[in-house]
């Protein structure tokens, strides 16, 4: 110990400094060669390749290797994926590969309003493949399959009315006829059988949801759902339905879209604002107005713009009121007479129908068919129910019931079903009671519907 | 002269007119330059110019508190690299985990330095303080000292409880969720005690903004106060403990009404008996410089060679943006609290109360009921078989419950197997 000499020390500092500067080094190798670099020297690559002019060769090679982004603050994204994917608004690209592919069809929704991940999902922020597409833990947004890419659609655009996604309509107009509302709630309006749907889309995996509505309990053990039998192209279509339920309200400009002029927002307004108390449509209204079955076909888009603005401008001695409509107003007014002539759209207008009518909108809109079958029919299974293990057809409700205790029926709804066997699990399925969802007025048409559900030539009862 | 070249390099810069400045001393070649080198030395005067062979007995401290303190240093240092990036809010906190990983240039390495170093700073002021007590080294006259060990042990706690919030992802936020409802399960100031800490009743921004004070700016303060005053204390109490010393009556400090006062006393005269330089037989001690503090240099090569090693392979956790809708199953505090986690499964007012408080109180007081003096010194000494026995098997629980509540609980806090199949994760459908 009295040897100050530090000739013994050197071993250990030179062996432990050697390891901290490996270490360093190493460190330092891998943060500086990430691998989004190897994408980028071949992009500039094929640039200089390509470069006609020494001007053009210059740029590339001068272009540094940096991180591309694309900053979103409304949407509070920030879309880092043309990092790699370089050339996705250059045209001459169009036969590359990925990374280096050209994007189509973007002209309307312009990289630097929309980025990538607000339609393609995935993670914005990364910068390595497994992480960029998310198809890593702990991120819940991965990439979206190109054959459900127009789930994203719904999340600006209205889903029923947008002929640049047709899956994703049929998949709406699936969900809305199918009753899927009789269990599940969507934007509030359904039963409470099964959990709400509002978010499905962002916590389930195409594969899962797939699974899901062939056989239920498969993916979810206990669930009382009845497996569906959807044809290939529309579970396809209600999967992708369900993929667009995200529960995203997007901000401004995007979610704005929803309420831009659209035939559904002409309709809407048409039913508003009483239109049909002047005018005929389908020999239903008022005479006091010309009919508008096929306004389409006598007068142009402008010409009607003007009309909502100021009809005395061009019909003279007419005596529709100036409304003040707004812009958007007329020409979602104007859309929807437009395609009104087409055929397009159904005026389904609930005071021109008849009761029995409307009650029939009335099983559609809470998706009733769900558990009762299409048109009460039933067939829909409810394992250990009394009621031949299904849930009841209601073809002979009429039978059963007077108007009054029927419409009890629907208000309070039936929580205990009869068991077939006591000893087995209770039945999954049950009435809910729908006297807080269903209006009382539409509970009147539902009933009056339902009494109409006795097959013709069976009047002579029990 | 035909010294190595490391050596000979610094003799030059030594005595330049602008090294001699620097230095004062230069390389010191004789006993009073290595006196001197330490004692005109802003960084080396905390040590003592000699130090007891004993005290450089690698298996006697094992270097735990020393290592501590790098971890600390190297915590302070990554800690203020992230805090140039980090914004301590709800909405950006996370992104700014993002960013670091994806395009800050040795962002994810910094992180997972600071993030390794913090978990490493728990388990080593732990090893340490199980080091302190099966030496004995907290007896007199270092009773107070550890104290405030004590306190710098609950001090790491808190600097790491309330850095594992700033990620602001899942795990940060149910690990506080349950932390903090742990905090409010004691009577009366349980409940305002968690209010105080997150700003409202559950986690939110005012306790984000609440932590994050806390983490970069009140805890590191106390933390280095009371450092700087724990190494005081160790020089001043006479160094590390050794064994005899119990029967070394100069480490008693003379009375004051016992001097006579009819004289002036120099300031040695008047400080507590033994100091290393007074030390009974000089054979004993060595010159800190080199022994001491080329020692402490290695440990500090190895001990950033090991958090950079870590920092390199290993990416320190980040889960899903923090959802409160939507808790893990099982949500699990920080590791160090999950045997108190595991303890609250079974009594919330024992797991969450009575054990942990008398477990503090246990400790502070600790040096004050256990007042023998023999076997001090010496790991594991026969005539302290009591004393340790109880402290292993208080260990050994604690470990248990750690090891239980880490790996073998599941969903619903049920148990599992960490070899066995995972659980079937069944949702409320």
């Amino acid at each position: 110990m009295n040897d100050f000499s530090l000739r013994k020390f050197y071993g250990w500092f030179t062996l432990l400094g050697l390891v901290v500067g490996v270490l360093v080094i190493v460190g330092y190798y891998r943060d500086e060669n990430r691998p989004w670099k190897v994408y980028q020297r071949k992009f500039l690559q094929e640039e200089i390749r390509r470069a006609v002019t020494p001007d053009q060769r210059l740029l590339a090679q001068n272009t540094p290797l940096q991180i591309r982004q694309i900053l979103l603050p409304e949407l509070n994204r920030v879309d880092r994926c043309t990092t790699c994917h370089l050339a996705v608004e250059d045209p001459s690209y169009g036969n590359f590969a990925q990374p280096l592919a050209y994007h189509p069809l973007h002209d309307q929704h312009p990289f630097d309003k929309f980025g990538c991940t607000v339609c393609h999902r995935g993670q914005g922020r990364a910068t390595t493949v497994a992480d960029a597409h998310g198809n890593v833990p702990f991120w819940n947004e991965p990439m979206l399959p190109t054959k459900y890419l127009q789930a994203s659609c719904g999340q600006c655009h209205e889903a029923a009315d947008n002929p640049a996604a047709p899956e994703l309509a049929r998949g709406n107009q699936l969900f809305e006829t199918v009753g899927c509302r009789g269990c599940h709630k969507l934007g509030g309006v359904g039963g409470n059988l099964g959990p709400e749907l509002d978010r499905v889309g962002a916590r389930r995996a195409p594969e899962w949801l797939k699974q899901h509505f062939l056989s239920p309990a498969t993916v979810t053990p206990g669930s009382g759902m009845p497996p569906q039998k959807f044809a290939e192209p529309d579970l396809e279509a209600i999967v992708l339905y369900m993929l667009s339920q995200t529960g995203a309200n997007l901000p401004g400009f995007y979610g704005s879209m929803k309420v831009l002029p659209s035939v559904s927002e002409g309709r809407r307004l048409f039913q508003l604002k009483g239109c049909i108390g002047c005018h005929t449509v389908a020999g239903q209204g008022g005479k006091i107005g010309p009919a508008l079955d096929d306004v389409g076909l006598r007068r142009k888009p402008e010409w009607m713009m003007q009309h909502f603005r100021d009809p005395q401008s061009v019909s003279p001695g007419s005596v529709m009121p100036r409304f003040g409509f707004t812009e958007a107003e007329a020409r979602a007014l104007t859309e929807f007479l437009v395609h009104l002539r087409d055929q397009k759209v159904s005026l389904s207008i609930p005071a021109l129908m008849e009761p029995t009518v409307r009650g029939r909108e009335v099983f559609r809109k809470y998706g009733c068919a769900g558990c009762h079958g299409p048109e009460g029919k039933g067939g829909v299974p409810n394992p250990n129910a009394k009621t031949a293990q299904q849930v009841p057809a209601l073809t002979y409700v009429a039978d059963g019931y007077t108007k009054p205790e029927l419409k009890k029926l629907i208000v309070n709804g039936q929580r205990e079903i009869v068991a077939l066997d006591p000893h087995h699990p209770a039945p999954p399925l049950y009435m809910p009671a729908w006297g807080n969802t269903i209006k009382d007025a539409e509970i009147d048409d539902l009933v009056a519907y339902l009494f109409t559900l006795k097959p013709k030539g069976e009047d002579a009862g029990f | 002269m035909n010294a190595p070249l490391p050596k000979r390099l610094w003799l030059w810069l030594a005595q330049t007119r602008v090294g001699r400045s620097v230095f004062r001393v230069g390389l010191p070649q004789s006993n009073l330059e290595r006196s001197q080198a330490m004692v005109s030395s802003f960084l080396l005067h905390v040590q003592p110019a000699k130090v007891s062979r004993h005290a450089l007995r690698a298996s006697y401290t094992l270097g735990l508190g020393l290592i501590s303190l790098y971890l600390f240093f190297i915590l302070c240092g990554t800690g203020v690299l992230l805090m140039f990036y980090y914004v301590p809010s709800t909405a950006q906190a996370y992104d700014v985990m993002k960013d670091l990983q994806f395009v800050v240039s040795a962002g994810l390495v910094v992180r997972n330095m600071h993030r390794w170093a913090a978990h490493l700073m728990v388990l080593f002021v732990m090893l340490h303080m199980c080091r302190v007590f099966y030496t004995g080294a907290y007896k007199r006259p270092r009773e107070f000292n550890w104290v405030i060990g004590v306190g710098l042990f609950l001090i790491t706690l808190g600097l790491s409880f309330t850095g594992y919030l700033l990620p602001w992802d899942q795990l940060a936020f149910w690990a506080i969720t349950v932390g903090t409802n742990i905090a409010g399960y004691a009577p009366i100031v349980g409940p305002k005690l968690k209010y105080l800490l997150l700003g409202g009743n559950v986690v939110g921004q005012d306790a984000l903004t609440r932590f994050y004070a806390l983490h970069v700016i009140v805890l590191p303060a106390i933390a280095g106060l009371m450092i700087s005053v724990h190494l005081f204390r160790v020089r001043k109490d006479g160094g590390l403990s050794r064994p005899g010393e119990a029967d070394d009556t100069s480490v008693e400090s003379i009375p004051l009404a016992q001097l006579p006062t009819n004289k002036s006393y120099g300031l040695m005269e008047l400080a507590r008996g033994t100091t290393p330089q007074v030390g009974k037989n000089p054979d004993d001690e060595v010159f800190s410089w080199p022994h001491l503090v080329f020692r402490e240099l290695l440990l500090f090569l190895l001990v950033i060679a090991v958090v950079l090693f870590l920092a390199i392979f290993w990416n320190a956790p980040l889960e899903e943006f923090a959802n409160p809708i939507h808790p893990p199953n099982p949500a699990k505090a920080p590791w160090y609290f999950l045997g108190l986690q595991e303890l609250v499964s079974y009594s919330a007012f024992w797991g969450g109360v009575v054990v942990p408080a008398l477990l503090v109180t246990m400790l502070g007081v600790l040096p004050y009921i256990d007042r023998g003096r023999a076997g001090v010194g010496r790991w594991f000494a026969r005539e302290r078989t009591v004393a340790n026995t109880i402290f292993t098997v208080c260990l050994i629980v604690a470990i248990v419950l750690t090891i239980i509540g880490t790996m073998f609980r599941g969903p619903n806090w049920g148990w599992v197997e960490p070899w066995g199949p995972p659980p079937a994760i069944t949702e409320g459908h």
